[in-house]
């Protein structure tokens, strides 16, 4: 289980390295040892374009969420290296890591995305106000009205619902303008419109003001609001698509041959 | 199977049940400890009174006329040394001792007394009886008016040898003598014991010719056959008592005592635990909402509400048998630290009896049990649908009960303390102690509601300088007002009585200052340092200074007023009332050797007006009728009954001074000149207004100071309680941490915010109890103003010095939890489930 496979940054058409907003080399992941051994990440390069919407598919267990979190600065890696922007994450120790999550890294998680007791409006700008940093006014203004909140500011996250609470949440990430967004499973407990709505916000925010999001996911029908989608398995990217649709993308999956989606 | 349960939650939440144990072992160890310790310190009493005199078959002594527990021997009647024939001559007995025992100190060579002054162990001058208690380790026993010998502990002390030339402190003259021996006299506990020969004992510590009793030994018969034996030969006045009585009487004095300071020390315990059993309640109470989804599965699947609560009062129980096993432990080692303390090498093995163990397995699970109980029965309450749903709170009684009920309380302890402050008579200790029990669970109760606006006040400087972790820290400590108010109730009990000690002492002191410088109107007062009081001469060596225009002697007696004790003041009367701005309600401060004077609360007491006859009777047994010469306005410095001069010398044997008032011209340069004059007697000490207000002062501080360290253990418990509700709130908060860290908040931060929860927290609860301790405080001092303590000073200096330490304390508090905060893992926050 080397890095033979000649399958990860050359499959698919990269642009130049200085146009990736995040990229990794060769990385790779192990959990545990022994016969409970895992291979998470199995030396694996990738890039991020910069402005474009990658989505990350893959079944459960195949490190697709490994790979994102180790890409944004949340897990460490046990080899290869990673950057964002010309920043080597690897290199870093916590403080930093932790200043670079903060100031260029935006993030969405599936649930629990916002601190219960602050109101919607504070939980968008808390990056910001932990970095001691305010608001650009304009901007945050935008940020409201595209994600249609501007009534819910003062609601408390338990006043809202899940839907609205996905959408402070990708509020909170842009509001900050960072490179890169990383969300993991957005829409994965939200109901069929909450889910759409989130995603097409997602897809606007791409589109019209060059925010570059990288998403995890495993619903065929996310994926195809992205403008690329890379699929991993068992540890390895194997394949890359562009400009996919949800029917494209779940004909991939089955070709895959992997009972956890087949069965969905 | 619910028993599985149990033991696999105790397994699970090792931490957070030690936490919750270290209230119990804290509390249990300070019961545990107090009984132990008492218990060896009365064994070792009883041994060294059954060596002293183990061989006593008789003592015969005066009749006390008045029963003075001060009184060391001196007062009373002494035994003629003439009686000592007689009794040789009672058939059975063997040898007969006259004991003659008085103050003696040693002066050491820095001019200062061996041993404790004032307070504490006695110095004791006795003579020495060959063949006696105690045994010559080195040199020989005193002949002559020159010689002394000393107790080994003493002789080390002031580093003296046989030979060396010794400066012995008594009630008159100091004395220069050649130190001819060391006697080994066992565990003493710190007194002193100086021996002279017979002779000069008489003459130093009591009277030419007379013994303070005479102890007899049995050639044979049994102890009562020959104590009845010598009762015949005995003249009026004298009893003959057996040695086992004798021995009974020594100890049951100190039993007395170890009784009244055990009782005190358990009050403190009690408090600890008190303090503790919120810690516990408030732990049991995170644990059981932390597991609520847990406990509706438990129901769902079929478990019946009383097998949920008897699954968490078995953790209770568990926690509270291995708290009370550790507290014991920690207990008998505090006990053992105390005793190697306080006695040294002579500290005797720890006694141990059933009692301490009984009670502290008692204390320690019945509190767990019973804290535990209501988050049991809480925990029963959760509905099985809980196990399905994501965001279920445990069902809570409605605040609106919960200010009815605490009202009640407070309500209800108020009312208690006022009726035991005011009722008079029986022993008010006990309403007013459950009355404070009430308000403080009432306040308790309250908490949660008084907590929202109290933190939002107290957050509001966090989070407008410290950003965003400063309104995280504000919301956390506001998002559930109750734990918050649980925690902090624990510290506010401790702090409310350590706040109600401070307001008392800075009471005490400035009514003190205010009564000094209404009433002492002389300008210096010549005192005893220690228990002895001074001879009558030192009245004249005062007298003699330069710049002296009077000098008024004046001692302290006691008899029996229409046969209730009483202490009374003697002296040259219009002397007396000069220096004490004595104040006359009506008759005159002229008094004859049958004349007296009492203060008009006395007078009102036994309805006694100028002219009214007072049967007196004295220790020496004599009884003489006084008449009301003169009524005065209450006085702290005469108190409330004043005898003339010859009517003390004429009923005291050993008269001695208890003061000597000083006039003078110039004040300032007067203390100088009578300090010179009083050179030789170091156990003097010459005071002015403002000495003696220091003095007063010192006293109280002191005893302020003993107070809050004892009170300490409850604030220490209630610390833990803070530890306790941080960190078992951190882990409440996994995935918001998780979450925070994610978006950029970086470690620093973290615990910036967890150690301004903690602050907030603390300083609520010590504003509670501060607020609190004022007011009890306050009403103490109102009740107590009729016994002098007529000024009110809340000491706000101390008080926000308090409201520091509480924040201190927050900080401290928040070290573990926030560093296991800032060690959590981020991704914990992203993981669904």
């Amino acid at each position: 289980m080397t890095n033979t496979a000649p399958s990860t940054a050359d499959a698919f058409d990269a642009p130049g390295a200085g146009d990736f907003a995040a990229r990794a080399e060769q990385i790779a992941k192990v959990y545990g040892s022994g016969d409970a051994k895992v291979i998470a990440l199995d030396a694996v390069t990738v890039g991020i374009p910069r402005g474009r919407f990658t989505a990350i598919m893959g079944p459960s267990g195949s490190g697709k969420s490994t790979l994102m979190h180790c890409m944004a600065g949340l897990d460490s890696v046990d080899s290869g290296q990673v950057f964002i922007g010309d920043v080597e994450l690897t290199r870093l120790r916590d403080k930093q890591l932790t200043r670079l999550r903060r100031d260029k890294v935006g993030f969405i998680f599936q649930a629990f995305n916002l601190v219960p007791t602050l109101t919607a409006l504070e939980n968008i700008t808390l990056p910001m106000d932990i970095a001691g940093r305010r608001p650009d006014r304009e901007w945050l203004d935008k940020v409201i009205d595209t994600v249609g909140l501007r009534q819910r500011l003062k609601h408390r996250p338990n006043q809202l619902s899940g839907g609205q609470q996905q959408r402070v949440a990708c509020a909170r990430a842009l509001a900050s303008r960072p490179e890169i967004i990383f969300a993991d499973e957005p829409t994965g407990n939200l109901d069929s419109r909450s889910g759409a709505e989130v995603l097409s916000f997602l897809r606007d925010s791409v589109t019209s003001m060059g925010q570059t999001i990288v998403m995890v996911t495993h619903d065929p029908s996310a994926a195809a609001y992205a403008d690329q989608v890379l699929f991993l398995q068992d540890g390895r990217i194997v394949d890359t698509m562009t400009e996919p649709t949800a029917e494209r993308v779940l004909e991939r999956m089955k070709g895959f041959d992997l009972p956890g989606v087949a069965a969905r | 199977m619910m028993a599985r349960v149990t033991l696999r939650n105790l397994a699970a939440h090792k931490i957070r049940l030690v936490l919750t144990a270290v209230a119990v072992i804290l509390g249990v160890a300070f019961v545990s400890g107090t009984l132990i310790f008492t218990d060896t310190m009365n064994k070792q009493f009883d041994d060294l009174f059954d060596s002293i005199g183990k061989n006593v078959a008789v003592d015969v002594r005066a009749k006390k006329a008045v029963d003075d527990p001060m009184d060391d021997g001196t007062q009373a009647l002494p035994v003629p040394a003439s009686l000592v024939e007689t009794l040789r001559k009672v058939d059975g007995v063997k040898d007969v001792a006259g004991n003659v025992t008085g103050y003696a100190a040693v002066v050491g060579r820095d001019g200062k007394i061996v041993g404790t002054e004032s307070q504490g162990p006695p110095q004791l001058g006795v003579n020495w009886v060959p063949g006696g208690d105690y045994e010559l380790t080195s040199g020989r026993a005193p002949r002559g008016s020159g010689e002394v010998v000393l107790d080994s502990d003493t002789a080390d002390k002031a580093g003296l040898r046989v030979g060396d030339t010794v400066k012995i402190a008594t009630q008159g003259p100091p004395q220069r003598m050649r130190l001819v021996g060391v006697f080994d006299a066992g565990g003493m506990m710190g007194a002193t014991i100086t021996a002279f020969d017979t002779p000069t004992a008489q003459r130093l510590l009591g009277r030419p010719g007379y013994f303070s009793d005479i102890q007899l030994s049995s050639a044979g018969p049994s102890e009562t056959e020959l104590r009845d034996r010598v009762a015949r030969v005995l003249p009026a006045g004298y009893e003959a008592i057996t040695g086992t009585q004798l021995r009974e009487d020594a100890k049951s004095d100190v039993a007395t005592f170890m009784g009244f300071f055990r009782t005190f020390l358990l009050v403190f315990a009690l408090i600890s635990i008190f303090v503790g059993a919120f810690i516990i309640f408030n732990t049991f109470s995170m644990l059981v909402a932390q597991r609520t989804r847990e406990l509706a599965l438990l129901r769902a699947i079929g478990a019946a509400r009383p097998q949920i609560t008897r699954a968490v009062v078995g953790e209770a129980v568990a926690v509270g048998a291995v708290g009370s096993t550790l507290g014991l432990a920690a207990g008998a080692g505090l006990a053992a630290l105390l005793n190697a303390q306080i006695m040294g090498e002579d500290g005797g093995a720890l006694v141990f009896t059933a009692t301490p163990v009984i009670w502290s397995y008692a204390v320690g699970i019945v509190v767990t049990v019973v804290s535990a109980y209501f988050p049991a029965r809480r925990a029963a309450k959760v509905p099985p649908v809980a196990a399905m749903r994501d965001d279920v709170a445990l069902p809570q009684r409605s605040l609106r009960v919960r200010v009815a009920l605490g009202s009640l309380l407070t309500a209800a302890g108020a009312a208690l303390i006022a009726l035991g402050l005011t009722a008079g008579g029986g022993n008010p200790a006990i309403p007013v102690g459950i009355g404070a029990l009430l308000v403080f669970l009432g306040v308790a109760m309250l908490a949660p509601v008084i907590s929202v606006p109290v933190v939002r006040v107290l957050g509001a400087p966090f989070a407008r300088l410290m950003g965003a972790p400063g309104r995280l820290a504000r919301q956390n400590a506001l998002r559930n007002p109750r734990r918050t108010a649980a925690t902090a109730a624990a510290l506010m009990i401790g702090l409310a009585l350590i706040t109600a000690v401070n307001v008392l002492g800075s009471s005490m002191r400035a009514s003190v200052d205010a009564q000094i410088d209404k009433q002492f109107a002389a300008d210096l007062v010549v005192s005893p340092t220690g228990a002895g009081g001074m001879g009558t001469e030192v009245a004249g060596k005062v007298a003699a200074a330069p710049g002296v225009t009077a000098a008024t002697a004046y001692s302290l007696g006691q008899a029996k007023f229409d046969g209730k004790r009483h202490y009374y003041v003697a002296g040259d009367v219009a002397a007396l009332a000069r220096g004490s701005n004595l104040k006359m309600v009506s008759g005159g401060t002229a008094l004859g050797r049958d004349g007296m004077l009492v203060d008009e609360d006395t007078a009102d007491g036994g309805k006694l007006t100028v002219g009214s006859v007072v049967p007196v009777q004295f220790p020496d047994g004599k009884t003489e009728r006084l008449r009301v010469a003169g009524v005065y306005a209450k006085n702290d410095l005469l108190g409330s009954r004043v005898v003339a001069q010859q009517t003390y010398l004429a009923h005291t044997p050993r008269p001695r001074v208890q003061g000597v008032i000083v006039e003078a011209a110039d004040g300032a340069a007067v203390k100088q000149a009578v300090e010179r004059a009083l050179a030789d007697y170091p156990n003097v000490k010459v005071q002015d207004r403002a000495a003696l207000k220091e003095q007063a002062a010192e006293q109280v501080d002191g005893f302020v100071t003993f107070l809050t360290i004892l009170l300490v253990m409850s604030v220490i418990i209630a610390a833990v309680g803070v530890v306790n509700t941080l960190a078992l709130s951190v882990i409440e908060r996994t995935r918001e941490i998780g979450l925070l860290r994610a978006i950029g908040t970086d470690r620093r931060q973290l615990r910036r915010m967890i150690r301004l929860e903690s602050i907030v927290i603390a300083v609520f609860g010590a504003v509670l109890g501060i607020a609190i301790g004022v007011v009890f405080g306050a009403a103490l001092q109102q009740a107590l103003e009729g016994e002098g303590l007529t000024e009110l000073s809340v000491p706000a200096g101390t008080l926000g010095v308090y409201l520091v330490v509480a924040a201190v304390i927050g900080v401290v508090a928040a070290v573990w939890p926030a560093w296991r905060a800032g060690r959590m893992d981020v991704l914990k926050a992203i993981s669904t489930e």
